[in-house]
């Protein structure tokens, strides 16, 4: 999702999940499924302390994760780790 | 005089309008190296790559469009599959109508202790399913054929080669540099595990791509190593896809061309691209039937075949008759051995080769009848010479 500075910001306070990638083509493969789906994400520099492989990390809806985490399943995403990450 | 473009099995011409737009867009747009940040010219230009792999899992009916790597041509994506799954000991088949881009890589292999079988094709230039299949045995490492002869057009019976390999267990690779764009290709209808596919032709896209679809990459050794932008913490090449396979900066620009000959194609139809280059084929053996002195190669008939004719002319060369193609008529036809002189050998047109025309989606009927209506004038002239 591309949003403006604005509505970004706001969005980053909403979604409290993270999920982080080995690589850049599972990040981008994962922003673009669920943007497909429906479901609110958001492409970000993955936060440091959760090893942000491949330089960026997929911002979720966390109340979602087993929604999002079996859609990623089905697409072949490969993905790192979820993170709860509130209020970041 | 006006041109007329006939080398399109070498390279396709023109292009659709996008191609050079999506091109043009990266560069003067982009800037970013894809998978290598996070900041918004680099996301954009990852976004790009992936948009052209997903386009290329649907027109080949691939489910995940992580197992498509990029490579610089399918030159590049065959030496991926052949030294990245042959070793000394293993057996490998395949025909003698190959390009060299397969022959090559298989001789030096052999050189290095692989055993390798080359199955004959019948004198039309065909390589036959059953034959071909007698060769491949259980215990066979790879089987490698061409979907399609870059010197005669004639498109091989992959189903019938995959279903046989699947039955035995045996990888498949198959060099789809020929048909990727021009005949409807299903990975798994065909049976195909390996897929190595051009971008400049039939997939309309700009020189310097290509790429290899890979089903299972257990046992695919990368063919070189390096930055990936991922798993940066570590000296070991990544073990996923494409990362796996990708090393360095990706030919980005090339890659959003490459998406943008894909999109056109999606949009028109293969199978629309099919008929109307079969079409033309019927039409240049229909302006030229009769015409003595012409002698065409490959399976008789339109059908089973690309948007390529072979053909000689008796009393000239064949760079004699490329040429007077070219100063007299203005057809740019590609003359000799094609790169694939086995081929030429199972045509009985070794060591001289052949006049090859190879037309496209957007070739019209009237360069087609120009160029059969040459032929008839050059064949009558050349007539009078001997």
């Amino acid at each position: 999702m591309r949003l403006g500075r604005p509505a970004r910001q706001g969005l980053l306070r909403e979604l409290e999940g993270v999920v982080t990638f080995f690589g850049s083509h599972h990040a981008m493969r994962a922003e673009r499924v669920l943007d497909g789906s429906g479901s609110r994400a958001l492409l970000v520099p993955g936060p440091r302390e959760i090893s942000p492989n491949c330089g960026v990390a997929l911002r979720f809806d966390y109340s979602r994760l087993e929604e999002v985490r079996e859609l990623l399943d089905r697409s072949f995403v490969q993905y790192e780790a979820f993170h709860h990450y509130p209020h970041g | 005089m006006r041109t007329r473009y006939f080398d399109n099995a070498a390279t396709s011409w023109p292009k659709p309008p996008g191609v050079p737009r999506a091109v043009r867009r990266c560069l003067e747009r982009g800037g970013g190296n894809a998978g290598r940040s996070g900041h918004a010219k680099a996301l954009e230009a990852s976004r790009t790559v992936l948009r052209a792999r997903e386009l290329l899992a649907e027109l080949f009916r691939i489910a995940d469009p992580s197992r498509i790597l990029f490579t610089k041509n399918a030159t590049e994506a065959l030496n991926l599959a052949l030294y990245g799954l042959l070793r000394p000991g293993d057996r490998v088949v395949t025909s003698s109508m190959e390009h060299n881009s397969v022959m090559r890589p298989l001789r030096h292999l052999a050189r290095k202790g692989v055993a390798l079988e080359v199955v004959p094709a019948s004198a039309g230039g065909v390589i036959e399913a059953a034959s071909f299949c007698a060769a491949v045995t259980a215990g066979t490492r790879l089987a490698v054929v061409t979907h399609a002869s870059n010197v005669t057009g004639a498109v091989t019976d992959v189903a019938a080669i995959g279903a046989h390999c699947r039955r035995l267990g045996v990888p498949l690779l198959v060099d789809a540099a020929q048909t990727a764009g021009s005949l409807p290709i299903d990975v798994e209808a065909l049976g195909v595990d390996y897929l190595a596919f051009s971008g400049h032709k039939g997939l309309l896209g700009p020189q310097g791509t290509g790429g290899l679809y890979v089903r299972a990459e257990d046992a695919l050794e990368p063919l070189q190593r390096g930055g990936t932008g991922s798993r940066s913490d570590r000296e070991e090449q990544p073990e996923f896809l494409p990362d796996r396979y990708e090393s360095g900066t990706l030919n980005t620009p090339g890659i959003a061309g490459l998406g943008a000959g894909v999109q056109y194609l999606l949009h028109r139809g293969v199978t629309d691209v099919q008929a109307h280059e079969q079409g033309l084929l019927a039409m240049f053996l229909e302006g030229m039937a009769g015409t003595p002195g012409v002698s065409t190669y490959g399976p008789a008939g339109a059908t089973g075949r690309t948007g390529v004719l072979s053909l000689n002319l008796s009393g000239l060369s064949c760079s004699e008759a490329g040429t007077q193609l070219e100063d007299r008529f203005g057809l740019l036809t590609r003359v000799g051995l094609h790169c694939a002189p086995l081929a030429h050998r199972s045509l009985g047109t070794f060591p001289e080769g052949t006049v090859r025309f190879s037309w496209g989606a957007f070739t019209r009927p009237g360069d087609v009848r120009a160029a059969a209506r040459a032929v008839r004038l050059l064949a009558a002239a050349g007539g009078r010479r001997r």
